[in-house]
């Protein structure tokens, strides 16, 4: 084991683990939201996320004509475009979540199918999108252009503060701010967590439950598609089973943080990526799966609902 | 059991084998007008392009010979392994169950070999490898061996490893080496064969293995960097190589960067973007368009679409010419062209003599060349 590296590249590491830790925290929201609402795991997130990737690619290439050798934009063009791609991935991947809560789960739903059934729809949905788009990519990986050139503010003993690291930490938290204040504040959000204690209590009270379901599909399908985008720009590449490894990190950031709990999403997503970072830094990168599944598990056995397990059960927030 | 009933079923076994003998017999395999050669490497999937850069040379070996209108025609089968040993455990049970099929040009990666040779020892079906160039596929002592199917026409990494050392620190005057591998068949082995001639050309100040498919290799650049490496070495296929060249130019390294041919392919520039520039390459291989004259180049083209041939076409223009001469000998089953391969003596497309060992090497090994990568083109430098 390697301690010398907390003495010189605890900052980079805790950098670096921040910025993969909340790409994997917004992703895991689309489990997490999905648990809260319905008690089920959405095995589909994954690949609503790899579409994500896609979607973000075939933006810049094709409908706005970049090519993968094309220089990287400056100024009021870069914050445009990126913008504009930007909520491109998380319309796509909203709308995809929400043909998925229709197609999986709803009509299953309204028939009292029984819950693995809605399980393993969302299970067949996942491979068809995975076979799918193997199919038209014949499996090749694909590359997407460096439009945001990765420049940097400067250094603090030995992390570099890049400007696609700082974008993917930053983001990630603003997303969150905002939706944790729509989820304990707004009208809807309130639905959100009512029908999360008790459907038919909220169902008494007048709540359509059909909208907050969908409601919270495309939430989490926006939250999965500002992942893939923030994936693709540090990234800059996609291939057909990119969900696969992301869907993993990210439903274990959610069960460590406590699924169903969307603060538990964000420190669980952070608590992962640092995870990671530091396994692979001390003990070399083939232990870093062994390292990260090690932990989960004694956190599991220690406190069985996850890291805010506990809090689920009160606020749900 | 009745004296009758057992010389009636001993005289039935008799003739059964009889029959069976006559039927696999060179009179009657003589007499067929088509066989087929199975391509088995990967033509879809991550690491697709080094198949697709191999099987234009098969396919233009096949196309010249079958216009010389030979008793004998050959089809050629693909086999979409892609690079991956689960895939070829099943890919290769199909080749071998196709009758039609005496040969295979194959496998490209060493992992896929791997995971074929069951299937083709059982099948009696001989292969001979383009590029697959782990050492244990022809170590007598490895439980992974080939043997007596296995053949390839390239240098195994027992060449290539140390080669690839001696060509990334070239020119660098104190060589701090930090070798990476991302823990597969090939990869593994070729990573760490290189260690004992990086250690004789300087000091190897780090190593680490990160699994093939990894996503995010930003913790290895980081340990790269603080390492004080000016030279890395990376064992592995293109698309996880562009992944981390990527992750170590963007994270400031600026020294030498180096892999050996898994990452040779002709998509590596564009997967790696202005990663690429710079880095050194190596393959046991001689480029075909050095090889091929202007008409003969220019014949290629228009026969496999492709302007210039990728890494490793000479060599499955070599493993096919193999298959090839045996056939226009009379091989036409699956055992006469094992006992072909393995005895015979062929002349390479480059001037060389192929012979095998009895382990399926090429007697004498072949020269491991040294590319670069300029202006987003591979191009071939120097031998390693």
């Amino acid at each position: 084991m390697n301690f010398s590296v907390i003495t010189s590249q605890f900052w980079s590491l805790v950098l670096q683990g921040l910025a993969l830790g909340l790409i994997y925290a917004l992703v895991s929201l689309g489990y997490t939201m999905v648990y809260g609402v319905l008690r089920l795991i959405n095995f589909a997130n994954s690949e609503v996320f790899m579409i994500g990737t896609f979607a973000t690619l075939y933006l810049e290439v094709h409908v706005l004509g970049y090519a993968t050798n094309s220089p990287s934009l400056h100024g009021a063009k870069l914050v445009w475009t990126l913008v504009l791609v930007f909520i491109g991935s998380m319309i796509a991947c909203a709308l995809l979540a929400m043909l998925v809560e229709i197609v999986a789960y709803r009509r299953l739903r309204a028939r009292g199918a029984n819950r693995l059934a809605s399980l393993i729809s969302a299970i067949g949905v996942s491979i068809a999108l995975l076979e799918g788009m193997r199919i038209i990519t014949i499996s090749r990986p694909m590359t997407t252009p460096r439009l945001l050139d990765k420049w940097s503010f400067g250094e603090f003993h030995g992390a570099n503060f890049r400007i696609d690291t700082l974008m993917a930490i930053v983001v990630p938290i603003i997303i969150f701010v905002v939706l944790d204040r729509f989820v304990t504040k707004s009208r809807l959000g309130k639905s959100i967590r009512a029908v999360s204690m008790s459907e038919e209590n909220s169902k008494l009270m007048g709540i359509n439950i059909n909208r907050v379901i969908t409601l919270t599909f495309c939430i989490g399908g926006l939250t999965t598609g500002a992942a893939a985008f923030i994936y693709t720009t540090v990234y800059e590449n996609t291939v057909f089973n990119v969900g696969f490894n992301m869907g993993i990190a990210a439903f274990t950031a959610a069960v460590l943080g406590g699924i169903g709990n969307l603060r538990g999403a964000f420190y669980g997503g952070i608590a992962l990526g640092m995870l990671e970072q530091f396994a692979s830094a001390m003990l070399g990168s083939q232990w870093k799966a062994v390292t990260v599944f090690t932990v989960l598990v004694v956190v599991l056995l220690f406190k069985p609902n996850g890291l805010f397990g506990e809090a689920v059960q009160q606020t749900r927030t | 059991m009745n004296k009758k009933i057992v010389s009636g079923l001993a005289i039935a076994a008799a003739a059964t084998l009889a029959l069976g003998v006559v039927a696999t017999s060179p009179a009657s395999a003589a007499a067929k007008t088509s066989v087929s050669l199975a391509f088995e490497g990967p033509l879809t999937g991550p690491d697709a392009q080094l198949g697709q850069d191999q099987i234009p040379g098969a396919i233009y070996a096949i196309a010249l010979y079958n216009a010389k209108n030979p008793k004998v025609k050959v089809n050629l089968v693909k086999a979409d392994s892609q690079c991956d040993g689960t895939v070829a455990a099943n890919v290769a049970p199909g080749v071998a169950a196709n009758k039609a099929v005496i040969g295979v040009i194959g496998t490209s990666c060493s992992g896929e070999a791997r995971a074929s040779f069951p299937a083709f020892k059982a099948a009696g079906l001989t292969m001979i490898a383009p590029s697959a160039s782990a050492v244990s596929l022809t170590n007598p002592k490895a439980p992974d061996r080939g043997f007596p199917v296995f053949h390839r026409v390239v240098a195994h990494d027992g060449f290539q490893a140390p080669a690839l050392a001696r060509y990334a620190a070239k020119g660098v005057a104190s060589p701090k080496f930090y070798i990476i591998d991302d823990m597969t068949t090939y990869g593994g082995p070729l990573a760490k064969g290189s260690i004992p001639q990086a250690k004789k050309l300087g000091d190897v100040v780090g190593t680490d293995s990160v699994p093939k498919g990894t996503a995010d290799y930003t913790s290895v650049a980081s340990k790269v960097k603080a390492s004080g490496a000016n030279v890395v070495i990376y064992g592995g296929y293109t698309t996880d190589a562009a992944k981390l060249f990527k992750a170590l130019r963007d994270g400031g390294y600026k020294g030498i960067l180096a892999s050996g041919d898994g990452t040779n392919t002709s998509d590596f520039p564009a997967l790696a973007g202005s990663a690429a520039e710079g880095v050194r390459l190596t393959a046991a291989d001689v480029p075909f368009d050095s090889i091929l004259s202007k008409a003969q180049l220019a014949e290629f083209t228009k026969i496999t679409g492709i302007k210039v041939p990728g890494l490793y076409s000479t060599t499955a223009y070599n493993a096919t010419n193999i298959f090839l001469d045996c056939i226009t000998k009379g091989a036409t089953t699956r055992s006469a062209i094992q006992l072909c391969v393995t005895n015979g003596s062929w002349t390479g497309a480059g001037g060389e003599t192929i012979k095998f060992d009895r382990y399926g090497d090429i007697i004498g090994g072949a020269p491991v060349g040294g590319y670069l990568v300029k202006n987003g083109v591979i191009i071939y430098d120097s031998v390693a």
